[in-house]
């Protein structure tokens, strides 16, 4: 099934969930008290992270669910058994019994605002693109990941490069450098034992794939992320992955990369020759010639360790979408808070004058020129990008203690990871391989 | 003449800054390529002008043309051959325009300008280092003490090289050689010789003991107090004072600021052998006395009651000693004895210093005394000895005494009396648990219970377990005996005896006592993962959370079981 074939499905099953849709054809199982749990998503949720993992793993039972957008704060109704109530209790998700004739109620009233009924039908097998070394604090979605209780595999350029990502349905990326310059840390952080690590485990990694140097490899596994996009899979990108892979992809012959990572010296042009239709959200882009600067490009609006050019932190603010005619959109806004305290990252946003006019802006920090969670399609697939690095660590530096999420159950940050989790489960179809 | 003369180059003079101005301005605003011109242009005119020069390397190095100025530094040399900073910007420029095989040839001009300096050399070597090359940094410093005649010149730059390379002997000699030069460099030798690998820090004290002079032994020092090994360090360290007595002062009070960042037992008595050490060298004898009393509080904390007494004793023998120091050192003594269960003698010294010391001080070491009989047993000596104190915290102490005894009302009534502001936050919430364990338990009086609790602030723990054990045993379901088989449970989990705690602790967690058996069932969860039992305390925990959804600690039990099942890192 094509994205658009989706999206026309996913509004009908919208439409036929108010009407008395699929669910009520569902047999809740025999421990059941009540036929279905409503977990809201609004203040009286007792965990939003974890309210997501209940879901999920309703889908992974075989049971189905809908996502309520923009009610409660794009609640999930779930069947009422023993096993779903039993799991909420645990993870102290709230939820509510619900009984058929409320439902039908509320069914009428989503028809009458700007809300919908998303089935979700089918748990989205995840990967995490990481190092094998990377401990699972490393970065935001593994850790909510964990905390929610969805499982997820790890993969890396081996897997990539030997066509492993055909057998997943949604890819995270987070903080690697897809220039291959090991994020620039190379000159600041000289000495370090974990930078020494980072490059002589690149290093293996390429030689052992056949490749020249690190940037080669990198390169061609940005190739393969864009390939498995094209064939209709869900690509989420973070902090400094969302800038670097674009600019991987816009420089297929052009050297980009410093001389300490490849032996060569950045092409001083390399901003005029770049190929930017092969990028998925940026275009126009100068790149950062200067070895020294730890930044890659003006893609980024807030330049976090550049000392002349760092922006302050401010917040974000979440566009509202028409549920019943943008539900991609939609989805991934469900939040109980419009505006978000701004978090930095390698990458912590991207200036509006480089995005590609297609590209969606789902949140930007009003009167700045950046917008920090953007959206878009190609072929078959789309790929969301979210600046910045860990959404409750806002000041996150290289060896700051792990966000213990427990703490944060809550975050609005962290939801919209989650929303891009779920999104996937949305989708009826088979990957093309 | 000079009046004409200054007429003539001003214009020259103003135009060159006009020039320099325009150009940092495109520098920040980013048109490096325009900035990297005027500057140029500036240095055709003025082939020595550092400023220009410094810009022009600014502005060609993040557009990758720093080799263009290769003419421009030749032509600065020629025009300025005495100035160090020209040298240093070449070196640079050669070496970012990848032509090593020139970089000596520079650095020889350099050295032949100026003599005697070391600065050619390391600016080369750092060079090399920016590119990663350490063989020709190695290179760089070797050259520069053949050419200086100074086997230990650049010191400080082979040890950091060294230490690049895990060579952790050279760099121990080196930093020994640069601190020898210069003390100031010591808290950096320290600073990069303690990351060593463990199997590297024997290699390296070696090394240092084999270097002359003091400067080694005081890195050997520093390096053996980072390394977990103060009472070591401060052995090194005596051997290594100075001669004189102001100076071996200072060395101890430097060793002293450095120990004192840890509590454990070691580092206290490092504290208080290094202030043992400094009160015999001072003259003056209040500051004598004060030390040793600093030292005798250091050692009752470390544990070596013997060397607390002995500097006790040398100031009581001080007649010079203050008295509000050698009241300090009665308080501190009465503690000691008190400490050893030698509690008759710490009543005589307390009636004997009665008028030295301070009232809060008196009381405070009379409560001390009476919780000490109270624990011996004399119950009645205790509850004498505070007969005529009204404070809140006698009265706490006397229902401590009351408990002791299993009079549990007495215990009762008299803690509410105390109140909640009696003793330490901590002692108050104590308190308010153990009011909730004996609350429930049926009978007024119950002595086991009470030599339980008496054998438990003996710190005789096992005893006491057992005795609560077999308390709750004796108690009725419905009267007590979940509470009192938690609390069991909980000593013998502070015991580490497993087994013994999960025994009790299961029996706690009845059905009948709801908010006692979610408690129950909480330990168990904390027993055993703190065992790496993970299956069974998601087993207690999800049980926990499942059967008592209203208990107040079900957030707790939600956290450790996100623990136990790797969802949140550990904290």
């Amino acid at each position: 099934m094509k994205r658009r074939d989706f999206l026309k499905q996913a509004g009908e099953a919208g439409m036929a969930g108010v009407a008395g849709g699929f669910l009520l054809r569902v047999v809740p199982p025999a421990r059941s008290t009540a036929a279905w749990l409503l977990i809201p998503m609004d203040d009286r949720q007792g965990d939003h992270l974890k309210a997501y993992g209940v879901t999920y793993r309703v889908l992974e039972r075989g049971g189905k669910a809908e996502w309520f957008l923009n009610y409660r704060g794009g609640a999930f109704l779930v069947p009422g058994d023993g096993g779903t109530s039993r799991d909420a209790s645990l993870a102290g998700v709230t939820s509510e019994p619900l009984s058929d004739g409320e439902l039908v109620n509320l069914r009428a009233q989503l028809q009458q605002g700007n809300m919908d009924a998303i089935p979700l039908e089918k748990p989205p097998k995840v990967a995490v693109y990481a190092p094998p070394n990377a401990s699972p604090w490393d970065d935001a979605v593994t850790m909510v990941l964990n905390y929610a209780g969805i499982k997820f595999e790890k993969i890396w350029d081996g897997e990539v490069v030997g066509k492993g990502l055909t057998k997943f349905d949604w890819l995270h990326l987070h903080h690697e450098d897809f220039t291959g310059q090991y994020s620039k840390f190379f000159l600041n952080y000289a000495g370090a034992p974990w930078l020494a690590d980072m490059v002589q485990r690149n290093q293996q990694m390429a030689t052992q794939l056949g490749f020249p140097n690190v940037p080669a490899d990198k390169r061609q596994v940005a190739r393969e992320i864009r390939a498995f996009v094209e064939r209709g899979g869900f690509l989420f990108a973070m902090c400094t992955a969302t800038e670097t892979l674009d600019l991987a992809l816009a420089s297929d012959n052009v050297d980009i990369a410093a001389s300490y990572a490849d032996g060569t010296p950045m092409d001083p042009e390399a901003s005029r020759k770049m190929d930017w239709t092969r990028a998925l959200a940026f275009q126009n882009a100068q790149l950062e010639l200067s070895p020294n600067v730890p930044s890659f490009s003006d893609i980024d609006g807030h330049q976090v360790n550049s000392i002349d050019r760092k922006q302050p932190l401010g917040a974000f603010k979440l566009f509202n979408f028409s549920a019943k005619i943008d539900p991609v959109p939609t989805m991934l806004v469900q939040c109980h808070r419009d505006v978000i305290p701004d978090f930095y990252g390698l990458t912590t946003s991207f200036t509006k004058h480089t995005l590609k006019p297609s590209v969606t802006i789902l949140a930007d920090e009003p009167g700045a020129a950046w917008a920090k969670y953007i959206h878009g399609e190609l072929g078959q697939g789309t790929w969301t990008f979210y600046g910045g690095h860990d959404p409750e660590d806002p000041q996150h530096q290289i060896g700051d203690p792990p966000t213990d999420l427990s703490l944060h159950p809550h975050s609005p940050g962290y939801r919209l990871i989650l929303n891009n989790v779920l999104f996937p489960a949305a989708k009826k179809r088979e990957l093309k391989t | 003449m000079g009046l004409i003369t200054g007429l003539l180059i001003a214009p020259g003079l103003v135009q060159a800054q006009d020039q320099l101005s325009r150009a940092f301005d495109l520098e920040r605003r980013g048109s490096y390529a325009q900035a990297a011109e005027v500057y140029r242009n500036v240095l055709k005119a003025r082939p020595g002008e550092l400023s220009a020069l410094l810009g022009l390397e600014r502005s060609l190095t993040p557009i990758n043309r720093v080799r263009e100025m290769l003419p421009a530094v030749q032509a600065a040399i020629i025009a300025n051959p005495s100035a160090a900073a020209i040298y240093a910007i070449g070196v640079r420029v050669y070496s970012a325009a990848e032509m090593p095989d020139s970089l000596p040839r520079l650095v020889d001009l350099w050295a032949r300008a100026m003599p005697g300096d070391e600065t050619p050399y390391r600016e080369w070597a750092a060079a090399a280092l920016q590119r990663r090359d350490r063989s020709t940094a190695r290179r760089a410093y070797q050259l520069g003490r053949e050419r200086l005649g100074k086997p230990d010149a650049l010191a400080a730059e082979i040890a950091q090289l060294a230490i690049t390379e895990a060579d952790w002997p050279t760099a121990a000699r080196e930093w020994s050689n640069a601190v020898r030069q210069l003390p100031g460099y010591r808290s950096s030798a320290t600073t990069t010789l303690s990351p060593a690998p463990e199997r590297a820090r024997g290699e390296i004290l070696k090394a240092l003991e084999k270097e002359p002079g003091p400067e080694a032994a005081r890195i050997a020092v520093d390096l053996r107090a980072r390394w977990g090994d103060p009472l070591g360090a401060f052995e090194a360290l005596t051997r290594a004072l100075p001669p004189n007595p102001p100076q071996q002062i200072d060395a101890l009070q430097a060793f002293l600021e450095q120990v004192r960042t840890e509590t454990t037992q070691p580092y206290l008595l490092a504290q208080a052998r290094t202030m043992e050490a400094m009160a015999d060298r001072w003259a003056n004898p209040p500051q004598r006395a004060r030390y040793r009393l600093d030292a005798a509080r250091a050692y009752v904390a470390g544990g070596d009651r013997t060397a607390a007494r002995r500097m006790l004793t040398r100031i009581a023998d001080d007649a010079a000693s203050a008295p509000a120091v050698a009241a300090g050192a009665t308080g501190t003594l009465i503690d000691l004895l008190v400490s050893e269960g030698k509690v008759e003698e710490a009543s005589a010294q307390l009636e004997q210093y009665r008028t030295t010391l301070a009232v809060d001080e008196y009381l405070r070491l009379r409560r001390a005394v009476a919780a000490r009989w109270a624990q011996s047993g004399d119950l009645a000596r205790a509850e004498q000895l505070l007969a005529a104190d009204s404070s809140v915290e006698a009265i706490a102490l006397l229902g401590r005494f009351r408990l002791y005894a299993g009079d549990l009302k007495g215990t009762s009534e008299l803690w509410r009396d105390a109140g909640p502001f009696a003793g330490s936050r901590e002692e108050a919430t104590e308190r308010s648990a153990l009011l909730a364990l004996i609350q429930p338990i049926g009978p007024d009086t119950v002595v086991a219970l009470g030599e339980a609790f008496r054998a438990l602030d003996r710190g005789d723990s096992a005893a006491a377990a057992k005795g609560f054990e077999q308390v709750a045993g004796s108690l009725p379901a419905d009267a007590g005996r979940p509470e009192v088989n938690l609390f069991a449970g909980r000593v013998y989990a502070a015991l580490g005896r497993a087994p013994d705690a999960e025994r009790t602790l299961r029996l706690a967690a009845t059905k009948e006592t709801p908010s006692t058996a979610a408690a129950a069932l909480l330990e168990l969860g904390r027993l055993f993962l703190a065992h790496e039992r993970k299956d069974d305390a998601k087993q207690v925990l999800e049980q926990m959370i499942l059967d008592y959804p209203a208990s107040a600690l079900v957030p707790q039990a939600r956290r450790l079981l996100d623990q136990a099942r790797n969802a949140v890192p550990e904290t």
